[in-house]
């Protein structure tokens, strides 16, 4: 598969530019899975909800997406099918996808501020427009927080796969909530860094050694017990549960022909991957698809990299519906930016944040609805302007969260979304 | 209340003749009735060495070490090691990490590499530089001159963006975190104002970084002109104010009137490198070459502003955050919210601390030493059996001795010594090998703690946090389980199972084991298949238990 390796080298370096771990290669050295009891398969606890972000890395088209523009200036050479939802046309590049389109809801009229990959990203993924002085949390870590505790799952909240890179910790993705938050990383849809027994440790010797930590730990905690040594303790009980579950980040434990139905590339197997961590109780998952960074052969790009999206995203929606997932769970399908109207001369789209759209799925969400309007050619929003922080609102409703109430990192107020936006209540169920 | 009152005019007698540690004892004996009562005993001899090797060296001790202190019979050895360590590298090492942390707080190193500021503060902490001078430095460089660049780092790496330099200079250096009085007065802090914020701004607001805040070789130039003004968004009649340069409680420095066309220098390439400078490996000469310097600049002005007498917060922060080192907890809690609502828990003492440290000249080493000789830094941990338990005692009363989680730094450094890595280190770069040359090997093994258990970057270290990658790492980690080998075939070599343990305790927790831990010890030599593996994975217990985790 090409990947288009653009000069201003946005791939991933934007969402991926955190330390990674130095230990990271250790993982592929070491043996097979050979030490864990799979987990019992956990009953979802009917009130969890969850949110799932898809992150289409580098800027998608909208052109070539949700908003096409057929026999226009801007239109390119696609056509624009009909969908599931009577009226509502979406790029031909996207067969699969339309058949759900009653599943889900877009907006058109999104105007994200940015044309910087690093900034629109975080515009996107915080609600916010950057301030120098205060880092807002991500969605997932925000939805972890709001979200996680009632899943009684001992897997962390916040998960993040991303196409490429080792597992690490998005430890900055949490800002001030705290790492419990950050998003554990897992690039390449690895496990998490030493999640693996080393080999050549027994099985015997770890429960031995386990066993004598804990007497150490019970010894010290006569004379000397806090908050904080409680916290370290349980992070070894909490470790022990998720090494246990050890098989939730194995995509190989699923049946061939589901495999089969997601695609045998990287992006199916992460979204795959994903649908086994939604279903283990996880709350947030973020999944990065790359590269649509397309300033030139935006169509040839698009066709492969949206042919990669659109099986596995209906399989996805297909899951999740079958399981009875699909109503706890929000799928948004977002960008750091679109992508221009105009057609530059080497048949590329570039940067372009004034007027483009995202879609959304599942928890909340009002099946079939189309907010926004852009103008005949896609130039300009004509309809119902929104930003990103009308999108953080809804995304905080649709799983029945109010974004208006507040934070209080160092006792002092920080409003959960942007004051001064709302949520977008047309495509609310 | 009387006793209260009586105890402080003890303190206020004393106060003339005795040194400062026996002076801060009475301040903190006298802030809890019955203190002498309730608080913890001085801490063991063994409890004492760890606490101030990870303090004053950012190390545990050798088992050598261990036992010469031990074995050292004269009344005042505690006061030898404190001044053994202090005068060493270990000590620049520790306050090097300080440092770093405070003033970068794990910023990306982009536009000044690790070396030239770690290069820069060792320089600064051997000498014993004066916290104000340092800090004058720090303001005052605009990273032209190779030989003053890193001192630019604090502004370089902040792209010099004015908000995120107010609310850093205030942070850090004031004690005061203003950065919601960026919008309007703070909504539940009295005296943080929207006009102490832009007060502050004002210094720094004309400047930016030259060419650009992405050049790595950037430098820190200045606008003649530009205005700071400033609307409450509370504020239904939009009210607008324009200040000038001022420190809180100070006065607004007065702009001079500078003739039209003459505010710049006239060639600011002569400017930046006068003639006395050889044109030699400059870093950034072009950009350097080029920036504007005006004639007057409001920048200048806040290196003095800042560091001077006058602006008392400027030394009380600086000897709150030692103390907050030192003590795990700061008079002022946390050290970034002082203000009137959140009042020292000793105010006397703190005063104390602060007229006596500018007093001294601002001399950080002796502030740190006297500290060190406290009854109240030596105290145990061990909380009395007369207290309940610690949730239970007031935190900020200094009965017993926090627990101090190793910083990134520090756990990645012990576990080199646990593990008998600095040990082969050592042995690698033979009698002669120094101690700096010794952390330039333990240097890389600290990068992946630094990613693992570090705050993120621009966010200050925050109390105790044990994440799922982080106990990972400890758990099954190539990089913990490859710096505990030596250990164990050090231990190997040890036929006698009480020896193994009495080695293994001093090595890993500097402490003798317990007889139940000798027990321990032999019953899982006793079972072992694989003697070896059984040292390493005994050695691993101990590393990852609570005991190491923290400087308690």
């Amino acid at each position: 598969m090409p990947r288009c390796d653009y000069a201003c080298a946005s791939t991933d370096h934007a969402v991926n530019r955190r330390a990674f771990l130095g230990a990271a290669g250790a993982v592929a050295a070491l043996g097979p899975l050979g030490f864990a009891a799979p987990g019992a398969a956990k009953q979802l606890a009917k009130q969890q909800k969850r949110v799932l972000v898809i992150f289409l890395s580098g800027g998608v088209s909208q052109l070539e997406t949700w908003d096409p523009k057929p026999n226009t200036d801007t239109g390119g050479p696609f056509k624009a099918i009909a969908t599931s939802v009577p009226g509502t046309h979406i790029c031909e590049l996207l067969p699969q996808t339309a058949k759900h389109m009653h599943q889900m809801a877009i907006v058109r009229s999104l105007n994200s501020v940015s044309n910087d990959h690093g900034i629109g990203a975080k515009i996107m993924l915080t609600g916010r427009k950057p301030e120098a002085a205060l880092e807002y949390p991500h969605i997932g870590a925000v939805t972890a927080k709001l979200l996680g505790d009632t899943s009684g799952s001992a897997l962390p909240g916040h998960i993040q796969i991303l196409p490429k890179g080792g597992s690490g910790f998005g430890k900055g993705d949490a800002a001030f909530l705290g790492p419990k938050f950050g998003a554990v990383t897992l690039g390449e849809g690895k496990p998490p860094s030493d999640l693996l027994r080393p080999a050549n440790l027994t099985v015997g010797s770890d429960a031995a050694r386990e066993a004598f930590r804990r007497k150490l730990n019970e010894r010290f905690a006569k004379s000397r017990k806090s908050a904080s040594t409680d916290a370290y303790t349980e992070s070894f009980a909490q470790a022990e549960e998720v090494v246990k579950q050890a098989e939730v980040f194995d995509v190989d434990k699923e049946d061939p022909k589901v495999a089969d139905r997601y695609g045998r590339h990287d992006f199916g197997r992460h979204l795959l991957l994903a649908r086994r961590l939604l279903e283990s109780g996880v709350s947030s998952v973020k999944v990065s698809h790359s590269n649509y960074d397309t300033h030139h052969e935006n169509f040839d790009f698009h066709i492969e990299q949206l042919a990669e999206f659109d099986q596995p995203f209906a399989a996805l929606l297909d899951d999740l519906s079958d399981r009875g997932m699909l109503d706890s769970t929000l799928i948004v399908v977002m960008s750091e930016m679109g992508r221009t109207p105009k057609i530059n001369d080497r048949y590329g789209r570039d940067h372009w944040s004034k007027a483009w759209s995202v879609a959304l799925a599942g928890c909340g969400i009002k099946g079939g609805a189309v907010v926004g309007k852009t103008n005949a050619n896609g130039t300009a929003v004509v309809d119902r302007e929104v930003y990103s922080s009308h999108l953080f609102h809804t995304y905080l409703a649709a799983v029945g969260l109010d974004a208006t109430k507040n934070f209080y990192p160092n006792e002092r107020p920080v409003p959960i979304g942007d004051p001064e936006a709302e949520k977008i209540s047309e495509i609310l169920a | 209340m009387s006793v209260a009152l009586c105890l402080i005019a003890i303190v206020a007698a004393n106060e003339a003749r005795d040194p400062l540690h026996a002076r801060i004892d009475q301040h903190i004996a006298a802030g809890f009735a019955d203190y002498a009562k309730n608080a913890a005993p001085i801490a063991s001899d063994a409890e004492f060495l760890r606490r101030v090797y990870l303090d004053l060296s950012g190390t545990i001790p050798t088992v050598s070490e261990f036992q010469e202190f031990m074995a050292d019979r004269s009344p005042n050895k505690r006061e030898k090691v404190i001044d053994r360590l202090m005068n060493s590298f270990g000590y620049v090492r520790r306050m090097v990490w300080f440092f770093d942390v405070t003033l970068m707080e794990r910023r990306p190193d982009q536009k000044v590499p690790r070396a030239a500021w770690e290069s820069y503060l060792q320089t600064a902490i051997a000498e014993n530089r004066p916290y104000d001078v340092l800090v004058r430095e720090i303001l005052s460089s605009d990273g032209s001159e190779p030989n003053t660049r890193a001192a630019a780092k604090f502004f370089l790496e902040r792209d010099m963006e004015p908000h995120l330099v107010t609310r850093d200079l205030t942070r850090i250096f004031l004690g005061r975190n203003l950065q919601c009085a960026q919008c309007h007065d703070h909504p539940s802090v009295d005296d943080y104002s929207q006009a102490e914020y832009y007060g502050i701004q004002a210094f720094v607001s004309r400047s930016f970084l030259f060419p650009n805040a992405r050049a790595a070789n950037a430098v820190i130039a200045e606008k003649a002109d530009g205005i700071v003004n400033f609307v409450s968004v509370f504020d239904k009649a939009k009210k607008q104010y324009t200040i000038t340069p001022k420190m809180p409680g100070g006065k607004a420095f007065a702009e001079p009137n500078l003739e039209k066309g003459k505010e710049y220098k006239p060639s600011p390439a002569s400017a930046a490198a006068p003639a006395s400078t050889p044109p030699k490996t400059k870093p950034a000469p072009a950009a350097a070459a080029t920036a504007p310097i005006p004639v007057y600049s409001r920048r200048a002005l806040l290196a003095k502003a800042m560091t001077e007498p006058e602006n008392t917060a400027f030394a009380r922060t600086a000897v709150n955050r030692i103390w907050a080192m030192m003590l795990g907890r700061g008079l002022i809690h946390s050290p970034e919210w002082d203000h009137e609502a959140n009042p020292p828990s000793h105010p006397e003492l703190l005063e104390l601390l602060t007229s006596e440290f500018v007093r001294h000249n601002h001399d950080i080493k002796w502030l740190v030493r006297e500290i060190a000789l406290t009854q109240t830094y030596q105290r145990s941990s061990e909380i009395p059996e007369s207290l309940a338990n610690r949730e239970s005692i007031p935190a900020d009363r200094y009965l017993v001795a926090e627990l101090k989680p190793l910083s990134a730094e520090h756990l990645a450094y012990a576990i080199s010594q646990a593990g008998g890595q600095t040990d082969t280190d050592r042995a690698a770069l033979g009698p002669k090998g120094t101690e700096a040359q010794l952390d330039a090997r333990v240097a890389p093994r600290i990068a992946p703690f630094r990613s693992t258990f570090a705050a993120p970057a621009g966010e200050p270290e925050d109390g105790f946090t044990a994440s799922l990658h982080q106990t990972l790492f400890l758990k099954y980690g190539a990089a913990v389980r490859g710096m505990l080998a030596t250990r164990s075939v050090q231990l190997g070599r040890l036929t006698d199972p009480t020896a193994v343990a009495e080695q293994l305790f001093i090595s890993v927790l500097s402490r003798y084991p317990t007889a139940d831990e000798v027990k321990d010890v032999t019953e899982a030599l006793g079972t072992a298949s694989d003697r070896n593996a059984t040292l390493a994975e005994l050695t691993w217990a101990l590393v990852a238990s609570a005991e190491f985790r923290f400087n308690h």
